[in-house]
């Protein structure tokens, strides 16, 4: 089975689940055009579990769309500062221990379609399994993911091995506050503990709050790299720590802060 | 004597520390909805007491002290815009005994 073979299969499967969607598909001539199909209808589906053929050939087009990039590794990486690197690119092509995830409260990946935002890709690219998993996670917890905390998963067809989602404050028209700013720095600590307490070596940080939460992001990077340190130092940790950004602004800030 | 410490006010009264929630807080969070105390009567300095879903936030409210919890805001399960008051007397989350006294003065002062 060949990727557009594998894609024709998924978007029968995901359609036949949610018939309403079949209006979408005015556009499917391109492998492009599918993928966009197929990663919509996984955003906006349900948490609920699927047959091990959709399993199968999901993993088999996921592990080859995701390999089919230039995968990034710690060895890749020259250190900016002792045990702090800085990558720009897509954090779903990096091969580590745990990768970060800018999560909300719902805990359950993005569910806008094709909605450009990290949540989306990494659930996208990790399979529907992410979902599922957060779901349990969820649901035995009971109410909401509070701000601040962190929750492990595994990455599923992700090049790394794991995923730590936490979320991170909104940040509003009132603007960033020290509440706001402390909350950072603890979904920061929460996730290299996490990490820590799995005795992991290397985490891929994103830029948290910075994207759909607002949070500014020059505050968001000192913070982000002033807790790094200072948990590094208190708790003589070993972690191999990424600053993995995205876009160009946060490069600069990230680079110029790290020189200091 | 009272002090404040993880956005939080801690009054001092013979042996009782009670913990109630900031201003500053309260605005940060917005209107709350719904509070979940944890069940652990015994807490260790950062510790989760309670879980609150406001209007601008979902926020676990960790302990700044450790201590042992004597009593519990009860109205708020039911009313949780207590929290929202500006009254010690209605916004308090939380009684506090067996706290260390030392670690309560080193807290920054309200």
């Amino acid at each position: 089975m060949n990727q557009e073979a594998r894609l024709d299969y998924l978007i029968d499967y995901l359609l036949d689940e949610n018939p309403d969607a079949k209006e979408w598909m005015d556009k499917l001539d391109t492998v492009e055009e599918k993928i966009t199909l197929f990663r919509g209808l996984c955003n906006i589906r349900e948490p609920k579990s699927v047959t091990k053929p959709f399993m199968k050939i999901q993993d088999a087009f996921l592990k080859e769309w995701n390999h089919g990039r230039n995968i990034i590794s710690l060895k890749d990486l020259e250190p900016a500062r002792p045990q702090l690197y800085l990558w720009q690119g897509d954090i779903t092509s990096i091969a580590v221990d745990a990768i970060v995830n800018a999560a909300n409260s719902k805990f359950l990946g993005c569910l806008r379609a094709n909605h450009n935002c990290i949540d989306n890709i990494i659930h996208t690219r990790a399979g529907v399994q992410l979902r599922l998993e957060c779901h349990d996670l969820i649901t035995a917890q009971g109410r909401k993911e509070p701000m601040g905390k962190a929750k492990m998963t595994k990455a599923y067809n992700l090049p790394s091995n794991y995923v730590i989602h936490t979320v991170g404050p909104f940040i509003d028209e009132r603007g960033v506050s020290p509440f706001k700013e402390q909350l950072l720095a603890s979904s920061y600590r929460s996730c290299l503990a996490l990490a820590d307490e799995h005795q992991l070596g290397t985490i891929a940080f994103c830029c948290i709050s910075t994207g759909e939460f607002n949070f500014p992001n020059q505050r968001a990077a000192e913070i982000a790299i002033q807790t790094v340190k200072e948990y590094i130092n208190k708790n003589q940790s070993n972690l191999q720590v990424i600053f993995n950004v995205f876009k160009e602004k946060d490069l600069l800030i990230y680079q110029s802060l790290l020189e200091n | 004597m009272k002090k404040r410490g993880n956005f939080l006010f801690i009054e001092k009264k013979d042996n009782i520390y009670t913990l109630s929630l900031t201003p500053e807080l309260q605005d940060d969070i917005g209107t709350v909805g719904f509070i979940e105390y944890s069940n652990e009567n015994t807490l260790k300095v950062d510790d989760p007491i309670l879980n609150l879903e406001a209007s601008k936030t979902v926020h676990e409210i960790d302990s700044p002290l450790a201590g042992k919890i004597v009593e519990r805001n009860e109205a708020a399960i039911s009313e949780p815009t207590l929290l929202n008051s500006a009254k010690t007397e209605e916004n308090w989350i939380v009684k506090l005994t067996d706290v260390d006294e030392e670690a309560f003065n080193q807290l920054e002062d309200a």
